[in-house]
C-alpha cells in the first residue's frame, strides 16, 4: 500500500503546494516544508498575472484551501539544506538539524530573482528612479500608483527587457522566458493609471510563446500606444534633475538612440535557487550548466532528478509561468505515485 | 560543475603590488604633463618610501601606433616583451605603467599570451632574434593610479591641504574621467571594475573631496587615436569632449580628475577650443574647469609647488582651484624659465580672453 | 589582391577573441562614440564579418567605414556575448592595409599621414609623440599655453624637472642609439618594418594612379601628402 508512504516536499510555493495537495488527496502522507512563515512563495508579492490580469491571490487562496482540505502537514520557517538517502529512506535536515524522513522527495524550492544591482550600468540601487519588475508589482499591490522618487507622475517610462538574462556578463546566458510578456502586461497597467505617459519597451527579441501573448502585444500597441524599440539597453545615467538618460540603438533604424525618461522598470530574470547547489551534496542530484536542477530527460521525464526517488517540480527546473509551474507540479505528483507503486515492496 | 561567479564590480579589488616597481613612462604624459611623471616618482620615493626604478633604456610601447593600425600586433608584443626584458634584467617583478593606452596594451598582450601560448613563444623568438634578449612575465602590472589609490590614505596622512574649500568648509565637487583602456577591455584589471571604478573617486574621498557622478562619465574623451592625430578628423575628438562638458556642466564641478595622460591633456585643451568656437565655457566665467591627473592632485595636496608639478602647462588656469584649497604659491613664478629668468608669457590663459 | 581574404581574416588570433557570435542587439552601437558622430554602426560590422560574405568584407576593406572607429573599446564592456567590435575593426584595418584596399577610401588613405608622423617618431625617437612634432600652426586647438611651451621648450621642460632630449633617465629623455637599434631590429624581425613598407608601397601606387609623379615618373609623395592633408 503506497498510502502509508511518506513524501516530503521542499518549498511551499505554488508548485510545492499543488504537488502536496494532489499527493495528499491520493491518501499519501505529505509534509510540505516552507522556509518562510507563509506559503505561496514569490507569488505573494505579485499584483496581476499575464496575460489576462488574473489575481495571484485567488491562485494562492485556492492552493491553501486545497492543501488544508487534503490534509497536508505544512511546516513553516524551515529551510532544508541537506538530503541524504539512509537505509532506503530519505533524511532531510535543516541548519538547526531538524530532521524529516520520507520515501520520496520533491524539490520545489523555486527560483531566485536576478540581483539587479549586479548590472551596475543600469543603476539599480544607485538611482532612485530605477526599479525592477518585482518592485513594480509590489508597488501596484500596496499603493496602486507609480510615482517618481520626487513624488511626481512619470511622463516617460522605459521598460527594459533581458535584465540578467541572455547576458554572459551576468553569467546568465539563458532566456527567462516570462519577462517579455510581463513587460507588456506592466506597460498596459501603467498606461491604464497614467494614460498621458509615454511608455517604451526596449527589447532584443520579443519572445511571446504563449497563446494570447501576441494578441496582448497587439493590444498594447493599438489600445495603449506602447512603443517597442528593438535595441538592447547599454546604460542608464542620472541627470541633474534626477531624470534618467538611456543609451541604446534603434537597431531597426540602425542608429544609436539617447533618450531621457523619468522612471525605468527592469525586467529581471529568474535564476537558479540558492539551495540548488546544496542539494547536489550527499546524493546524485545534479544541476545543469545554468545551475537549474537537471531532470533525467527533458522531453519525457522532466520531473525526475538524476537521483532515484528525488523529484523536481516547478521553477527549480527552469523558468516557468504560474500555470506551467502548477501543471508541472501535478505531473511530478504523478511521477512520485508511479515510483512508490513500483517500489512498494 | 562551475557556476559562473556573480561579481559586484564596484566592490571588486584587484591586486596592486606593495613595493619595488619598474616604471614605464607614457609618450603623451611626458610630452604634455612632464611634471606629473616626475611627481609620481617623487611621491613614491620620498613620500611613500617605495622603490621605483626609472630605466633610461625603455621606449614607447608603440600603443598609439598599434591603435592607429600602423604597428602590427606582433611588433607591439615584441616591443612590450623588450620592456619586460629590461625589468627582468634589473631584477624587478612589478610594473608601474604611466599610460592608460599602454596599460590596456600590456593587459591585452598578457591575456593573449595566456590564451594563445604560441603567441608568447613567437614573441620570445622575435625578441631573441632582434635583440638577443629574454624576459619574464611580470608578477604584477599596475597603473600609476592603482598605486596612488592603494596608498591614498598614507598620502592623506601626509597632506598639507585637503580637497575642501577653505572659505566654506565644503568638500570640493570633483568629477572623474577614467581612460577607456583602464578597464573597458578588462574590467578585472581596474579597481572596482569599469562601470563604477573607484580608483579615482576613493582618492577624492580620502583627500576630503566629494566625487560627483554625471551622465556622460563613461564616455570617451574623443581622442580616438587617428581621429585626433589626423587634423581633418579632429571634429570627432572635440565633439566627444563637448558631450562630456555639457553633461557635467549642471553639476558645477570644481575640477576634473583623470588617470589617462591623453584625456588629461584633451579635456584641458578642448575646453579652450570649444570656448573659442562657442564663446562660452562649461565652468562659468572665462576660465573653464581645471583638469588634474591623479599625480598632479596628489602632488598638490602633499604641498608640491604647482609650477614644479607643471600646472602652468595647462591651458585652463589652476589658480582658482589652488585658492579654494588654500595652496600657497607665487603667481610671479608661473611662467619663468630656468633659474627664474623671464621667458615671455602665453598670449593668454584660460578659455576666453 | 583579395585571394584567401576570408582565410586571412580568420587566422588573426584577435578575431577569435573579438567575435564569438553576434546577437545583433545593438548594445555596442548604443555607446559607440563613432556611431554618434559618423554614419557608423559597429553592430553591423560584427554581423558582416560573422556572415563571412566575401563581397561585404571587401566592401568594408575599401570603405571609409572601418576607419571611423576611435578604438575606445566601449563596445567590449557591454557586449552580452563578450564580443569586441573595436577589435574586429583592428583586424579589418590590418587586412585593408595588407591588401592595399585602404587606398580606395579617403579615410583609409590617411594611414600614410599617420605613418609619416607616428611611424617616423617611433623609429627615429623611440616615442610615438615628441614636443617638436606638435607644431602650433597645425595644432591650433592646443592653444596659447602650448604655443608658449613650444617656443620656450628648453626652459619649460627643464623647470618642471624633465630631461628633454638629454642622456640618462627622466621625462622626455633622449632614447640612445643602442636602444633605438633594438627597437628597429624588433620592427624588422616582427614584421613592423614590412608593414610600414606595405603602407608606403600602396600609397605610392595610389599617388601614381592619381597622376602625382615627378619628372622621372616616380610617385611624388610630397604632393600626395599635401593632397591627403587637403582631402
Amino acid at each position: 500500500m503506497i498510502k502509508n508512504k511518506h513524501v516530503a516536499i521542499i518549498g511551499g510555493g505554488i508548485a510545492g503546494m499543488e504537488a502536496a495537495a494532489v499527493l495528499a488527496k491520493q491518501g499519501l502522507k505529505v509534509t510540505l516544508i516552507e522556509k518562510e512563515a507563509i506559503t505561496g512563495g514569490k507569488l505573494n508579492d505579485w499584483h496581476h498575472l499575464f496575460p489576462d490580469f488574473f489575481s495571484p491571490k485567488t491562485v494562492i487562496d485556492n492552493l491553501i484551501a486545497k492543501t488544508n482540505h487534503s490534509g497536508v502537514n505544512v511546516v513553516y520557517n524551515t529551510e532544508i539544506s541537506k538530503i541524504e538517502k539512509l537505509n532506503g529512506r530519505f533524511e532531510l535536515s535543516d541548519e538547526r538539524d531538524t530532521k524529516f524522513y520520507s520515501d520520496a522527495v520533491i524539490i520545489a524550492s523555486g527560483f531566485r530573482l536576478f540581483d539587479a544591482t549586479l548590472k551596475e550600468e543600469y543603476g539599480y540601487g544607485i538611482f532612485d528612479n530605477v526599479i525592477t519588475s518585482v518592485d513594480f508589482e509590489k508597488l501596484m499591490k500596496t499603493e496602486g500608483k507609480l510615482l517618481t522618487a520626487q513624488k511626481t507622475e512619470p511622463k516617460r517610462i522605459a521598460i527594459i527587457h533581458c535584465v540578467g538574462s541572455r547576458d554572459a556578463k551576468t553569467g546568465n546566458t539563458y532566456c527567462s522566458k516570462v519577462c517579455c510578456i510581463t513587460g507588456i502586461k506592466q506597460a498596459i497597467e501603467i498606461n491604464k493609471i497614467l494614460p498621458d505617459s509615454e511608455i517604451y519597451c526596449f527589447y532584443m527579441d520579443l519572445r511571446l510563446y504563449g497563446l494570447n501573448f501576441d494578441s496582448l502585444y497587439l493590444h498594447a500597441q493599438k489600445q495603449h500606444k506602447i512603443q517597442f524599440i528593438r535595441g538592447r539597453l547599454s546604460e542608464i545615467a542620472e541627470r541633474f534633475d534626477k531624470s534618467l538618460q538611456l543609451k541604446t540603438e534603434d537597431t531597426l533604424q540602425g542608429r544609436p538612440l539617447r533618450i531621457n525618461v523619468d522612471t525605468v522598470i527592469l525586467l529581471i530574470g529568474m535564476e537558479p535557487g540558492a539551495s540548488n547547489n546544496l542539494f547536489t551534496k550527499n546524493n546524485k542530484v545534479t544541476i545543469d550548466e545554468n545551475g537549474f536542477m537537471k531532470p533525467i530527460n527533458m522531453h519525457e521525464n522532466r520531473n525526475s532528478s538524476t537521483h532515484d526517488g528525488i523529484f523536481l517540480a516547478g521553477t527549480v527546473i527552469c523558468p516557468m509561468a504560474v500555470n506551467e509551474s502548477i501543471e508541472n507540479a501535478r505531473a511530478a505528483a504523478f511521477e512520485v505515485i508511479s515510483y512508490l507503486e513500483k517500489n512498494k515492496l | 560543475m562551475e557556476i559562473k561567479s556573480k561579481i559586484k564590480w564596484s566592490e571588486y579589488n584587484k591586486e596592486i603590488a606593495e613595493d619595488h616597481f619598474f616604471f614605464l613612462r607614457s609618450c603623451i604624459r611626458q610630452n604634455f604633463n612632464p611634471g606629473a611623471e616626475k611627481a609620481f616618482i617623487s611621491i613614491l620615493k620620498n613620500n611613500l618610501k617605495k622603490d621605483i626604478f626609472d630605466d633610461a633604456r625603455h621606449t614607447t610601447c608603440t600603443g598609439i601606433g598599434y591603435h592607429t593600425d600602423i604597428v602590427p600586433f606582433e611588433t607591439m608584443q615584441t616591443m612590450i616583451a623588450r620592456q619586460f626584458s629590461l625589468m627582468t634584467e634589473k631584477g624587478y617583478k612589478n610594473c608601474a605603467v604611466s599610460c592608460i593606452t599602454s596599460f590596456g596594451s600590456y593587459n591585452e598582450i598578457l591575456s593573449t599570451w595566456k590564451e594563445f601560448p604560441e603567441e608568447l613563444a613567437k614573441t620570445r623568438d622575435y625578441l631573441k632574434k632582434a635583440t638577443g634578449r629574454e624576459f619574464e612575465i611580470p608578477e604584477n602590472l599596475s597603473h600609476g593610479c592603482d598605486i596612488i589609490y592603494k596608498f591614498r590614505k598614507e598620502i592623506a596622512a601626509q597632506s598639507n591641504y585637503k580637497l575642501i574649500n577653505i572659505e566654506t568648509g565644503e568638500p570640493l565637487k570633483i568629477v572623474d574621467h577614467i581612460g577607456c583602456h583602464y578597464s573597458k577591455i578588462f574590467p578585472e584589471k581596474g579597481v572596482g571594475g569599469f562601470e563604477y571604478s573607484k580608483v579615482l573617486t576613493e582618492m577624492i574621498q580620502a583627500w576630503g573631496g566629494q566625487p560627483v557622478d554625471y551622465p556622460e562619465r563613461r564616455h570617451c574623451c574623443g581622442f580616438g587615436f587617428r581621429q585626433y592625430l589626423v587634423k581633418s578628423n579632429r571634429s570627432y575628438s572635440i565633439s566627444n569632449s563637448r558631450k562630456k562638458f555639457e553633461s557635467m556642466e549642471p553639476f558645477k564641478p570644481d575640477a576634473i580628475i583623470t588617470n589617462c595622460p591623453g584625456c588629461n591633456m584633451f579635456l584641458d585643451r578642448w575646453q579652450y577650443t570649444l570656448a573659442q568656437i562657442e564663446g562660452k565655457t562649461y565652468g562659468g566665467g572665462t576660465n573653464g574647469i581645471p583638469v588634474f591627473s591623479y599625480e598632479e592632485l596628489a602632488g598638490l595636496i602633499l604641498g608640491y609647488d604647482p609650477w614644479k608639478l607643471g600646472l602652468q602647462m595647462h591651458q585652463v588656469d589652476v589658480e582658482p582651484f589652488l585658492k579654494k584649497i588654500g595652496v600657497r604659491y607665487d603667481p610671479e613664478l608661473k611662467f619663468v624659465g630656468i633659474n627664474g629668468k623671464y621667458i615671455n608669457e602665453p598670449l593668454f590663459t584660460g578659455c576666453l580672453k | 589582391m583579395y585571394s584567401e581574404i576570408i582565410k586571412n581574416l580568420k587566422t588573426d588570433v584577435r578575431l577569435t577573441e573579438a567575435l564569438q557570435a553576434c546577437m545583433n542587439c545593438g548594445i555596442c552601437t548604443a555607446v559607440c562614440p563613432a556611431a554618434e558622430f559618423y554614419e557608423y554602426d559597429p553592430r553591423s560590422i560584427a554581423v558582416s564579418v560573422q556572415s563571412e560574405n566575401r563581397e561585404k568584407i571587401i566592401d568594408l576593406l575599401e570603405s571609409d567605414t572601418i576607419w571611423y572607429c576611435g578604438q575606445c573599446m566601449s563596445c567590449k564592456t557591454r557586449c552580452p556575448r563578450n564580443n569586441c567590435s573595436g577589435l574586429i575593426i583592428s583586424v579589418l584595418r590590418k587586412l585593408s592595409q595588407e591588401t592595399g584596399a585602404f587606398t580606395k577610401s579617403r579615410m583609409g588613405r590617411q594611414q600614410y599621414l599617420i605613418l609619416k608622423t607616428i611611424g617616423n617618431n617611433i623609429l627615429s625617437r623611440g616615442y610615438c609623440i615628441h614636443p617638436t612634432t606638435v607644431v602650433p600652426e597645425t595644432h591650433p586647438e592646443q592653444g596659447p599655453v602650448w604655443k608658449w611651451i613650444y617656443e620656450n621648450m628648453h626652459d619649460v621642460y627643464a623647470v618642471v624637472g624633465a630631461n628633454l632630449d638629454c642622456d640618462g633617465p627622466g621625462t622626455m629623455r633622449k632614447i640612445n642609439s643602442i636602444d633605438l637599434n633594438e627597437l628597429n631590429n624588433i620592427f624588422i624581425v616582427s614584421g613592423g618594418m614590412k608593414f610600414f613598407d606595405t603602407i608606403n608601397h600602396f600609397s605610392k601606387l595610389k599617388a601614381i594612379e592619381m597622376g602625382m609623379v615627378d619628372e622621372y615618373g616616380e610617385a611624388d609623395m610630397e604632393k600626395y601628402t599635401q593632397y591627403l592633408l587637403q582631402e
